[in-house]
């Protein structure tokens, strides 16, 4: 124990030495639904360092897409965040910002790509009237100049840009409409950009492509960017922090190599084993077993991972795990760690 | 621009055979009416003392067709007179032409019934758009229930109330009518002042009677983008809230507008019901003292003009519906 909490100690001074884009502490959203109160996201921790790339993997509904949210303050009904606090480039708290200063963040300092890029534009204007809106809305004095970036990016995303700026949402394909959904997050120059499942709906021939160009981007203008997936080839691809996200709660983090090398978490052993490998048995894939939690797991006071988890003990049960250290910047929130089933 | 003229051409061309089908389906109804209207015409006409030539004459004058005729003939002749906008004569008014009273009592509708169709939408539209943004409060909530309550109130109700209340328990304005008749109609002020006092009941009990609609259509429209995803984009993009307004109520209007150039189109149709309580000579009023009086030409008259009107609106609908929603064009 004593061992733990003086590693806990040294990282402290480690973490605050490095430039932080994005730190958040203790961030608690609620959903109220007719069945009552559900916490979406619970005590999370989370800090994106300057110019690195932190993928964050859960299942569906594990809250990664409401954490974001968060972070930008943008949380809709019948969500609410009920505590936190979230700190751009060790300064300002974007909770407690006023409505106006937050704007004037968001797309201009944060860019975000959509889950649902494909419909994030105003079907009835043009895009370059939408990109000239956006410049407006965060008084950009050279437009022409914005039109001439806007291009720019499109055509490194392999785009017919001046086509692309001249056509309204319904005359570009799904692939493209997820591209301009990226020119969009970038165009205004935002050095942290959230991509929310952001290649999901694209084909693996387009997304590869895709993930391919915003690695460039992120070399060459030193993004801080948080990719939140389901998929774990991607997030393994890219990043080099990687967040594991299980019912509302961080369970695993640490760098991306010492965490998939190294899974500590029995749900991060269980999400790795269930990729299927190119080469191989395909049954060697193994499904993870049991039912996503639901608004009953969040009521149990124990581990929320207990009735799945393979080397579950009583303790389990009584009390939820914290997250701690188990090496350098790799935290587990797993009362068994070292044990193996 | 060469297909929009192409379309034009086309949507203008099968209007007009669609009013001439509901031409010919009216010229079949009132020959196929009990009692057929035309030749009792004929025999009344000899009954009074006209010769059979006279009395076919006066007949074909006030329908355009001779009832001796084979009917081929006669619907031709119909036909034919439309084209020269001439519906025939009223039997009521004897000797004016259809034409010519529809055309006297077209203003009084017109002016009437689009005023209130304006502010009805512009004050439900509004109000729909706070009832949707406002809708978890209290103040919203009133305003739906308001929109509701006034929607299910009929029109002569509400006629009556309003009558009974300003004209009546608090004399404030005038009541039936649409001007003093004891001023001189003319460019004067004392008989314009007249005019929009007399005005103002009739147009009020439409407006309030009619607003509900379109505030209940305009809230759910309003709700309904507000849970599109580019909302939420522009949200987290950053955009200025009234950048932000004018892309939720381009989108939310859309299906009003529609809706809204239709009522245009039945405009024509009169409100029976207002320019009855209030004795507005417009074409409700019109309309019913032709199915009252069985003056049959007028009739036919009165609902080709809302038959035409309805069609024409419909077409300019469809042009500038293209305009407001580029999904639409080609």
């Amino acid at each position: 124990m004593t061992n733990a909490s003086s590693a806990n100690m040294e990282n402290v001074i480690e973490e605050k030495n490095q430039d932080m884009a994005i730190s958040a502490r203790n961030i608690n959203v609620v959903y109220s639904t007719p069945t009552g109160q559900i916490p979406a996201v619970r005590n999370v921790d989370i800090d994106l360092p300057k110019g690195s790339i932190t993928g964050i993997i859960g299942e569906s509904g594990s809250g990664k897409s409401t954490l974001i949210m968060a972070i930008m303050n943008a949380v809709t009904k019948p969500g609410k965040i009920e505590s936190g606090s979230v700190i751009l480039d060790g300064k300002e708290d974007m909770l407690k910002l006023s409505t106006e200063q937050q704007r004037k963040i968001r797309g201009k300092k944060i860019g975000f790509v959509f889950q649902a890029a494909q419909n994030s534009l105003n079907p009835l204007r043009r895009v370059g009237q939408q990109i000239l809106d956006l410049g407006r809305s965060h008084d950009v004095k050279d437009l022409r100049a914005l039109i001439k970036y806007a291009k720019e990016l499109l055509m490194r995303l392999g785009l017919d840009a001046d086509r692309v700026l001249a056509s309204y949402q319904h005359e570009l394909s799904g692939g493209m409409r997820q591209r301009v959904g990226i020119m969009f997050a970038l165009v205004l120059n935002a050095d942290i950009v959230f991509l929310d499942e952001s290649t999901t709906a694209l084909d693996m021939l387009s997304q590869a492509s895709v993930l391919e160009i915003i690695r460039e981007l992120q070399k060459e203008k030193k993004l801080t960017i948080a990719l939140v997936s389901h998929d774990i080839g991607v997030i393994a691809d890219l990043s080099e922090r990687i967040e594991i996200f299980y019912a509302g709660e961080i369970v695993e983090e640490g760098k991306t190599d010492d965490v998939l090398a190294n899974p500590q978490h029995p749900y991060t052993r269980g999400l790795i084993r269930a990729i299927p490998k190119i080469s191989g048995d395909i049954d060697s894939a193994e499904p993870l077993k049991g039912a996503s939690p639901d608004y009953k797991t969040y009521q149990q006071p124990g581990c929320l991972f207990y009735d799945r988890c393979p080397i579950r003990t009583d303790e389990c049960l009584k009390k939820r795990p914290d997250l701690t250290h188990i090496g350098k910047s790799h935290k587990v929130a797993c009362f068994r760690v070292g044990v193996h089933d | 621009m060469k297909d929009f003229l192409i379309r034009l051409v086309w949507r203008i061309f099968s209007g007009i055979l669609m009013v001439l089908a509901v031409a010919s389906l009216t010229f079949f109804l009132v020959r196929m009416m009990p009692g057929d209207p035309v030749n009792a015409q004929y025999n009344q006409l000899i009954m009074q003392g006209m010769t059979p030539v006279q009395a076919e004459n006066q007949v074909k004058v006030m329908y355009g067709f001779i009832p001796k005729e084979p009917v081929g003939q006669q619907f031709v002749n119909y036909i034919l007179n439309l084209l020269h906008f001439d519906f025939g004569q009223s039997i009521s008014y004897e000797g004016v032409s259809v034409s010519h009273i529809i055309v006297s009592a077209a203003p009084w509708t017109l002016v009437l019934v689009f005023t209130g169709l304006i502010a009805s939408f512009l004050i439900g539209v509004l109000a729909g758009v706070i009832a949707a943004i406002k809708r978890s409060s209290p103040f919203g909530t009133s305003l739906t229930v308001s929109g509701s309550l006034l929607h299910g109130i009929p029109q002569f109700v509400m006629g009556l109330l309003l009558a009974y209340l300003f004209t009546t328990l608090w004399p404030l304005l005038p009541f039936g009518a649409p001007y003093d008749s004891s001023i001189d109609p003319g460019f004067n002020w004392p008989f314009i002042s007249s005019l929009f006092s007399h005005a103002v009941l009739p147009v009020f009990t439409y407006a309030l009677s009619s607003y509900g609609g379109w505030l209940l259509t305009m809230k759910s429209s309003v709700i309904t983008v507000l849970g599109d995803d580019f909302i939420l984009a522009s949200e987290i993009r950053g955009l200025k809230a009234s950048t932000r307004v004018g892309y939720i109520a381009h989108n939310a209007i859309l299906p009003l507008f529609t809706l809204f150039t239709l009522s245009i189109g039945f405009m024509f149709g009169g409100s029976v019901f207002i320019e009855n309580i209030f004795d507005y000579p417009g074409l409700g009023n019109l309309l019913l003292k032709s199915i009252d009086t069985r003056d049959y030409p007028l009739m036919s008259g009165a609902f080709l003009l809302i038959t035409i009107a309805v069609i024409l609106s419909n077409i300019i609908t469809d042009f500038l519906y293209s305009i407001v929603d580029p999904r639409i064009r080609r």
